[in-house]
């Protein structure tokens, strides 16, 4: 007794060694990412706050940049603005009837389904296989996990998953676990977009009927989807890759945003996303 | 004694803010990734608490998953290395040095490399496979860890020459 006692104290380090790398084991298997708890992840506090600080140093390296592209998009809108301009002035000239097409009233305005809030990237990886995006938006500014992220570009960026009062962490396309619905910009079949782990510029589209017609740079869209609306770009079929069964294609597809230099993006707030929850839940039970 | 202590616990706070903010987010050739955070292993003094070793270890690994995403992934690896910290050790240094000696490139260059060499490639091997439990294919996760690991070791040699160098002036 007294010799297993000894033995014990002898080798107590190992028995705390194996304790805590259990525990550890245990986190990463119970680890789920819309499950995981705001307190183990980027969204904390403390964390989102370092990650706030080192993002604010980072950014003054990026004015520059993100200048050049505000003006780029700003003129891109300008010209936009004016082409709808004259075809407005056109249109009403013609037949001297009031244009109410273009016009919003305030109950429209009410209805319309998906608004936009504006944040920036607080922290970023891409260089390993658990990648994630932390914004520096949480509960306080409207967001709630399920959300969609575009980019300034209108690429589409990932999925709202853990959210805190301050911050939020997005699941990015560039992210083994994401899936999302797409198509190509010409038929309506659709397929899945998901991430292999090797490119962060490049995506997959699977599960698309092998008679799909395609061609390089065949625009990729988001198809039903709760998280973004319809026809939002993913980005452009870059090349067929290596197929797994005979009846569907994959395609590698080149990502519309460049992950690597990422810095403001939009969170979609879709206003009816409670209501078609609740109908197809009392639906489902 | 205390003071030692401090001077460890500042180099934890280094290590894991350096990983966390700048390393973790280089990722060169799509392959290597430096994972320097072991260097505090190395560090150690030779006769400190194994205790102290371990519980340290494990909160730096659990602090840097809680910045990454990734938890338990960073905490189960160099907990394991840290359990076997003094065995390691005992390959490659004589155990009958003093209490206070901190292994170094400069007082003992071959067997310091011999020992960062070490611990680093079973820290990364490590952490990699965890990582990539359920994921892909084996040869990536190989060339990763390879290229990683000598992109780690180089690195950490590199940083271990400075420092003492910053020492020595700082004497003179």
């Amino acid at each position: 007794m007294k010799a297993l006692f000894y033995f014990i104290i002898r080798n107590l380090h190992w028995l705390l060694a194996i304790l805590l790398v259990a525990f550890s084991f245990y986190l990463v298997f119970s680890h789920n990412s819309y499950q995981r708890s705001v307190f183990l992840s980027s969204s904390n506090i403390v964390v989102g706050n370092v990650y706030k600080a080192s993002n604010y140093v980072n950014s003054f390296f990026h004015l520059r940049r993100n200048n050049s592209q505000l003006l780029e998009r700003n003129a891109e809108l300008e010209m936009k603005l004016l082409a709808l301009m004259s075809h407005l002035e056109e249109v009403s000239r013609k037949d001297s009837v009031e244009v109410r097409a273009f016009v919003r009233d305030s109950l429209a305005n009410e209805l319309f389904q998906f608004s936009f809030m504006p944040a920036e990237v607080a922290n970023l990886t891409f260089a390993g296989s658990n990648n994630f995006i932390t914004l520096n938006r949480g509960s306080l500014h409207g967001i709630r996990s399920g959300m969609g992220v575009i980019s300034q570009t209108g690429g589409i960026v990932g999925v709202v998953s853990t959210v805190s009062s301050r911050f939020s962490v997005v699941l990015p396309v560039i992210n083994p676990n994401f899936r999302v619905s797409a198509k190509l910009s010409h038929s309506e079949n659709f397929g899945l977009i998901s991430w292999n782990g090797k490119n962060v510029r490049e995506a997959q589209l699977t599960e698309l009927p092998r008679h799909e017609v395609f061609q390089r740079g065949d625009t990729v869209l988001t198809s039903f989807s709760r998280i973004f609306p319809r026809n939002l770009i993913i980005g452009f079929v870059s090349e067929q890759g290596q197929r797994r069964d005979d009846n569907f294609n994959i395609f590698n597809v080149r990502l519309a945003t460049n992950f690597y230099t990422l810095r403001d993006v939009l969170v979609i707030d879709d206003r009816f996303y409670q209501e078609q929850n609740e109908l197809e839940q009392s639906f489902l039970r | 004694m205390k003071i030692s202590y401090l001077r460890e616990i500042l180099l934890l706070a280094a290590l894991i803010l350096l990983q966390v903010l700048l390393l973790s987010r280089i990722n060169l050739f799509g392959y290597a990734t430096p994972v320097l955070y072991s260097y505090f292993l190395l560090k150690l003094p030779v006769g400190r608490n194994v205790f102290f070793v371990i519980i340290s270890a494990f909160m730096m690994g659990f602090i840097i998953d809680i910045f990454l995403n990734t938890p338990g992934m960073n905490a189960a690896a160099i907990t394991i290395v840290a359990a076997f910290q003094r065995n390691i050790r005992n390959l490659f240094f004589d155990r009958n040095e003093y209490e206070e000696y901190i292994p170094s490139i400069y007082t003992a260059t071959g067997a310091f490399i011999r020992f960062t060499v070490f611990v680093v490639s079973l820290h990364i091997t490590l952490l990699f496979f965890i990582e990539s439990f359920t994921l892909f294919n084996l040869i990536n996760t190989l060339l990763r860890i390879v290229t990683s690991t000598a992109l780690s070791i180089i690195l950490m040699i590199a940083i271990d020459g400075l420092m003492y160098r910053e020492k020595l002036s700082e004497q003179a």
